[in-house]
């Protein structure tokens, strides 16, 4: 009502008038979600680098225990240091999510929050000693024995791995929830273990921490391939490129059989979400695997896509026949923005698939030149990696989380039935932008004068 | 003892690390901030030295009391989140820029310009987080947040923290992070010529203050809540003066020189100032609305939730020993330190370049 009174013509007196900013409705959902999908989005690549870098960091210092070359050592040391900068951020941007949950879902954690609360607490007993061991390998060096040092950094690999577990059984449990009883829209008989291992915890947890190790990979290659590109030291590049790619690329194929099964979690338990993924509007049988294409949600089609019959039954339920349900088989107002997703999931396929090929482009150089390619094109190639694998990753959570909506908890809980009421979501998701864009640029500031820095002797040659 | 009272313990204990602990961490960008960031290279390097290699583990502790909050009670959580929005959005801020600032600034060789502005933002950062979490928890103890007994919340989201109370805390806060930062820096500068003097003037005077603040705000919370100034003498007295005793011995003990027993006495006036506010609201954890008993959750969560708690601490506990040993215990031993004088003492950061 308020905001009729309000409207004004002009679009920056709109924006500056304090009352239309501070009022309620959808947009202050949309302004939430926002907030959530920029602050997750963020955060998530700093997580994989928090999973995947660790290993990576182990493998060059073993290198070094193993031939005493300074030249890995001095890789780990300057992993290390990239390391300490994306863990910081990484940390800091967690705790805003962590807030946030409360802060912007109220409703959602007043509800369900002892629900899936065990899933957090482990998460925060791994990321302590993540932060612990993080402490002692980075300031470390020089006050433990080199075997002792890379020892102190097996804790953080490990403990990266279990936090990003923990973390995607709540996702998960929000797409498949269960482990309780709602009883006067209270929850009751709670079985935190039943609600931690459901139906999408093993596809969709497998899924993200392949990804992780992918995003890790490519990025560190990419970097590494560029540096070679305009000429850095062969052989210190060379080394850094090599592990990341060691990483990833044996991944990659893997994430293809991971997918299908995360596909398969998502047909079983999410039936509505699949449509939209592959925008289904009507419900058949021997229904097509589209590729590409635009839906088109005021007449119910998917123009413009290719399409393979029967291949998505097939994919979804084993069978060319089998019955795969449409959006139309459900209520409207339980269906997702179905562009949105389909383009999200075609995007991610398309990444995934780009680099299913260049990684087997390149395992097979590598099989029979018994190194990896450092032409300009394979190099050229391999620094469109990196960024690919964070494609694909972010729309990947596009497509899990848009794909929930309307539910913030599947079937149980509407996403606008657990925002906030609180004014002023719009300012606040403005004043995040301006943060989380400075925290962008001082991070990508602080990586260039890092990488900048020049490598001692030992390094160089080739 | 009840299961959600042994929750609860877990939630305060969490609670006392984090502000002896991380209010530590904050206190040392107090000082910056409040020094106009004039500190010499020396001095700053000291600080940045001190709370490198702890202050992630350090600041893990707010991420569990938040995680057990809101796993153990869920309604207090939901009703803490919807009134405290605009300071605990504040606060969070704060920890973005201070961890942030803090990362580039030490790990990332930037111009001597770059590196002051890091530094700056550090400060600052490191300023208004103690006093918007110390807001927050004068909010709670004030008991008029206007949160039902479900987590609703009908007040102003805005202004509804603000008291006289509320100020207080906030102030009070920041003054005891500073503090603990000056005494547990002048015990790390042990021995220093130029920085053990510097930090035990510091703790001397930052310590008075805050001794002569707590005592005026005792009245404060007598004439701005009364309740919880009834609650304090009916209950939380003995942990009260217990505080003031800690706090007026720590001085002591700074004066002479006793820097192990100030760092004790400092983190006991800490520890109990926050029991002292956990007996005044028991059995409230939002007063007058939320209690233990009505926030907590399903008895199963809670037994899942401790023996997380005690298999974690297993865990935890030698590995944060371990850290601590390898750089605040072994440090402080003369031999085994790197000396703050192979830091350039001009102009020049120590980074730049």
């Amino acid at each position: 009502m308020r905001k009729q009174e309000r409207l004004r013509p002009k679009g920056v007196k709109f924006m500056m008038n304090p009352a239309v900013l501070f009022a309620s409705g959808a947009t202050d959902l949309l302004a939430a979600r926002c907030q959530m999908a920029l602050t997750l989005g963020f955060h998530i690549v700093l997580a994989c680098f928090g999973v995947g870098m660790p290993v990576l960091m182990l493998l060059a210092e073993w290198r070094w225990l193993r031939t005493a070359d300074e030249g890995w050592r001095t890789l780990a040391q300057r992993w290390s240091k990239v390391f300490a900068v994306l863990f910081a951020v990484g940390a800091v941007s967690g705790t805003v999510l962590s807030f946030e949950l409360g802060l912007l879902w109220p409703a959602f954690m007043a509800k369900f929050g002892s629900v899936f609360g065990l899933s957090f607490t482990l998460e925060g007993v791994a990321f302590f000693l993540e932060g612990i061991f993080v402490g002692i390998y980075l300031y470390g060096w020089d006050r433990l024995s080199p075997k002792a040092h890379w020892l102190a950094g097996l804790p953080i690999a490990v403990s990266g791995v279990a936090s990003a577990w923990f973390v995607v059984t709540v996702n998960s449990w929000m797409n498949a929830p269960q482990g309780f009883r709602l009883e006067e829209g209270a929850v009751v008989d709670v079985y935190p273990l039943q609600a931690m291992l459901n139906p999408a915890t093993g596809a969709q947890t497998t899924h993200m921490i392949v990804a992780a190790y992918m995003v890790t990979g490519f990025m560190v290659a990419t970097v590494h391939a560029v540096a070679l590109l305009r000429g850095g030291p062969r052989r210190h590049h060379g080394r850094a490129m090599a592990l990341g790619l060691a990483l990833a690329a044996p991944l990659a194929p893997l994430q293809l059989v991971v997918g299908d099964w995360a596909a398969r979690v998502v047909a079983a338990t999410q039936p509505v979400k699949l449509a939209a993924m592959e925008g289904q509007f009507r419900t058949q049988r021997r229904a097509p695997l589209r590729i590409g294409g635009l839906p088109d949600a005021e007449r119910h089609v998917t123009q413009y896509a290719i399409e393979v019959p029967g291949a998505l039954s097939w994919l979804a339920y084993g069978d060319v026949n089998a019955e795969v349900r449409g959006l139309d088989a459900f209520p409207s107002g339980d269906q997702p923005p179905t562009a949105i997703v389909h383009v999200a999931f075609q995007v991610m396929v398309l990444a995934g698939t780009l680099l299913l090929t260049a990684a087997a482009l390149l395992g097979w150089m590598r099989w029979r030149r018994g190194q990896w390619p450092s032409g300009r094109a394979a190099l050229l190639g391999i620094s469109f990696c990196g960024p690919l694998a964070v494609i694909a990753l972010e729309s990947g959570w596009v497509v899990t989380e848009v794909g929930r909506q309307p539910w913030i908890v599947h079937g149980l809980l509407r996403t606008a039935d657990a925002v906030t009421a609180a004014p002023g979501v719009r300012s606040v998701l403005a004043v995040t932008l301006t943060i989380y864009a400075m925290l962008l640029i001082g991070t990508v500031v602080a990586l260039r004068l890092l990488a900048r820095v020049p490598l001692p002797e030992v390094a160089h040659g080739d | 003892m009840a299961i959600e009272m042994w929750v609860l313990a877990t939630v305060v204990l969490g609670l006392t690390l984090y502000a002896v602990l991380g209010g530590a961490d904050f206190g040392a960008g107090v000082w910056e901030f409040n020094t106009g960031l004039r500190a010499s290279d020396r001095q700053r390097a000291l600080v940045y030295r001190a709370i490198g290699p702890v202050w992630e583990a350090n600041h893990v502790w707010l991420i569990f009391v938040i995680v057990v909050m809101f796993t153990a009670f869920p309604t207090a959580f939901a009703g803490i989140s919807r009134a405290l929005w605009l300071p605990l959005l504040l606060a969070l801020a704060g920890i973005v820029f201070r961890g942030a600032a803090y990362a580039f600034h030490t790990h990332s060789p930037g111009a001597p310009r770059q590196q002051a502005a890091w530094n700056a933002l550090f400060a600052l950062a490191s300023t208004m987080t103690p006093f918007f979490l110390g807001a927050s928890v004068g909010a709670v103890a004030k008991g008029k947040l206007g949160v039902d007994a479900q987590g609703g919340f009908d007040g102003d989201y805005l202004t509804g923290w603000v008291s006289w109370l509320s100020l207080f805390t906030g102030f009070f806060t920041t003054g005891m992070c500073a503090y603990l930062a000056a005494v547990y820096l002048a015990r790390e500068a042990q021995g220093d010529a130029e920085l053990a003097p510097l930090w035990r003037r510091r703790a001397l005077a930052v310590g008075v203050l805050t001794g002569v603040f707590a005592v005026a705000g005792l009245g404060i919370v007598a004439v701005d809540a009364p309740d919880l100034g009834l609650e304090l003498r009916r209950r939380g007295w003995p942990l009260v003066a217990l505080s003031l005793v800690a706090g007026f011995l720590s001085l002591a003990a700074v004066w002479r020189r006793r820097l192990r027993m100030a760092s004790f006495g400092a983190s006991t006036t800490v520890s109990t100032v926050i029991w002292g506010w956990m007996a005044a609201q028991y059995p409230y954890l939002l007063p007058p609305s939320i209690s233990i008993q009505s926030a907590k959750a399903p008895d199963g969560v809670l037994r899942a939730l401790l023996w997380v708690a005690v298999i974690g601490s297993l865990l935890i506990a030698p590995a944060l020993a371990w850290l601590l040993y390898l750089f605040k215990v072994s440090r402080t031993k003369p031999d085994m330190r790197t000396p703050v004088s192979a830091v350039p003492s001009k102009t020049t950061s120590p980074r730049g370049g």
